[in-house]
């Protein structure tokens, strides 16, 4: 009966309520069921829509035949619900401010008169990408594969600016704010905090996405680019940065975006992990953008099996594809992004033999020999944290 | 021949402006279950965030939701009352609960 409830009310349920009784923590394909909703945001077509308030929206499995993720088809997650609607691009300013020579206040025309312009091709992914794969459930937005999406962001080197203020000798670390507010004034706002040695010159502050000013959903107008870095850390409408040399306690830094401290990065539901830490950077991983679940094909058709790979810069070395449930593998043609932080685009050409249901299975593998766990032999983590589990999809022959 | 020219201005000029103006964010409506504590919902939970973020956390055990709740207190500095604290636990645990207490 209140299975049945779930079933009926909650968007999110449906794929994690089987089996919930075991101790141990495990892991599933995530799930797959949900549908764009029929009401488009700003600036984007229709998506998979969780939350209005802060918003919330997913790409659907499609999104992901494409090497470069369109601005409109370009995954939202914010954190706080107050959100500027309105931006004057004139009078928009970034301040940089704390153990500086001299503090800045920079006008977004000068930010993109005065300073080099830099592009980069890099992923952007939730760090909870995936969340519903995890059983007990996680807390959390209950993500499919779709909080993720890469762009080619356009800007000028935060070290660019930085050096333009002049760091003290004793700088250690450098916050970052953007615009969007709480309910309560009392409330943190989501500030980062990132360590001097963690960036270098692939970071920028951007104000272009894929030739256009970034999508308001998407920080417009400036937000901070840390290649191969989960999406937390990439604040959006960036009005801040303060440089300081102690490492201040945030909620976002010290609670929320964390993993155990292991080496699995893995805990049980019945004892956690006592220390944690930061998720920083991302794992290898694919997914497929066609065929979809469900999907019926034409028996000794031509299928074009297509999807993205990435890790966290080292680079893709190959996309293994396998339609026999994992008994055999065979190398997928790959299509390099231009930088190491962008997607793999791969292509696998598949022609079905065999009637009836087929899994089709992709597994990335990064020039370190990382690959990709089977979904089922991801690690649990209480806060359903870089799931990157074999994706996999079932067609029916027909 | 100037309206046509007008009106083509007009369009590109809204092509290339993409956030000039106020922007409006929809509001949805989510399916929400009515029962005891829903008003306490109403005041504590929903003044700041959409009904779907709760929804979206999946069903959970009345420790999870207890604990969500007082994070809300302790990191978000929400305003929630100790007998709130209790009402909002226990309408979340009934209608988005796992039947788990922990």
């Amino acid at each position: 009966m209140r299975r049945r409830d779930f079933l009926k009310t909650s968007i999110a349920a449906s794929a994690a309520i089987v089996g919930t009784s075991l101790s141990a923590g495990t892991t599933h394909q995530p799930n797959d069921t949900r549908e764009v909703s029929k009401m488009a945001f700003p600036e984007k077509r229709p998506l998979i829509t969780y939350s209005d308030r802060p918003p919330l929206l997913e790409s659907p499995r499609s999104t992901y035949t494409k090497q470069l993720t369109p601005n409109d088809e370009f995954f939202v997650r914010w954190h706080l619900p107050d959100i500027p609607t309105h931006i004057d691009p004139d009078a928009y300013t970034i301040h940089i401010n704390g153990l500086v020579e001299k503090e800045l206040h920079i006008s977004l025309k000068e930010l993109k008169n005065d300073f080099e312009h830099v592009e980069v091709e890099a992923v952007l992914q939730c760090g909870g990408n995936s969340r519903s794969a995890f059983d007990p459930i996680a807390g959390g937005i209950q993500w499919g594969s779709g909080a993720m999406g890469s762009a080619l962001w356009k800007g000028v080197r935060l070290s660019d600016i930085l050096n333009r203020a002049g760091l003290h000798k004793d700088a250690k670390f450098i916050g970052f704010n953007g615009k969007d507010n709480a309910a309560y004034y009392e409330t943190p706002n989501f500030v980062r905090e990132l360590e001097l040695e963690e960036l270098n010159d692939h970071v920028i502050v951007a104000f272009e996405m894929n030739g256009e000013d970034l999508p308001y959903l998407n920080g417009y107008p400036l937000r901070l680019v840390i290649p191969g870095y989960y999406s937390d850390s990439w604040v959006k409408m960036l009005s801040n940065i303060t440089v300081t040399n102690k490492y201040k306690s945030l909620f976002f830094m010290d609670v929320a975006y964390r993993v155990p401290d292991n080496e699995c990065e893995c805990e049980t539901p019945d004892e956690k992990f006592k220390t944690t830490k930061p998720i920083t950077t991302m794992n290898v991983k694919s997914v497929i953008g066609y065929p979809e679940n469900g999907m019926k094909v034409y028996h000794n058709s031509h299928i074009v099996v297509r999807g993205v790979a990435f890790d966290d810069g080292h680079g893709i070395k190959d996309v293994m594809v396998s339609t026999d449930d994992g008994k055999t593998w065979e190398k997928s043609i790959l299509k390099k992004g231009s930088s190491r932080y962008a997607y793999s685009a791969f292509r696998f050409a598949y022609k079905p033999e065999k009637y009836g249901k087929v899994n089709i299975m992709a597994k990335a593998i990064d020039r370190l020999g990382n690959e990709q766990p089977l979904a089922k032999d991801v690690k649990w983590n209480h806060g359903g944290y870089k799931y990157n589990g074999i994706d996999t999809v079932q067609v029916e022959v027909v | 021949m100037k309206k046509i020219l007008l009106l083509t201005l007009l369009s590109v000029g809204s092509l290339f402006a993409q956030v000039k103006g106020d922007v409006a964010v929809p509001y949805i409506s989510y399916e929400i279950k009515m029962g005891k504590g829903f008003d306490s919902i109403q005041a504590n939970c929903l003044m700041c965030h959409s009904f779907g973020y709760v929804l979206n956390q999946g069903p959970q055990s009345k420790e999870f939701w207890h604990k969500k709740v007082v994070k809300m207190i302790t990191h978000f500095k929400a305003p929630i009352t100790k007998e709130d604290v209790e009402i909002t636990t226990n309408y979340l645990f009934e209608h988005y609960g796992n039947g788990k207490q922990k």
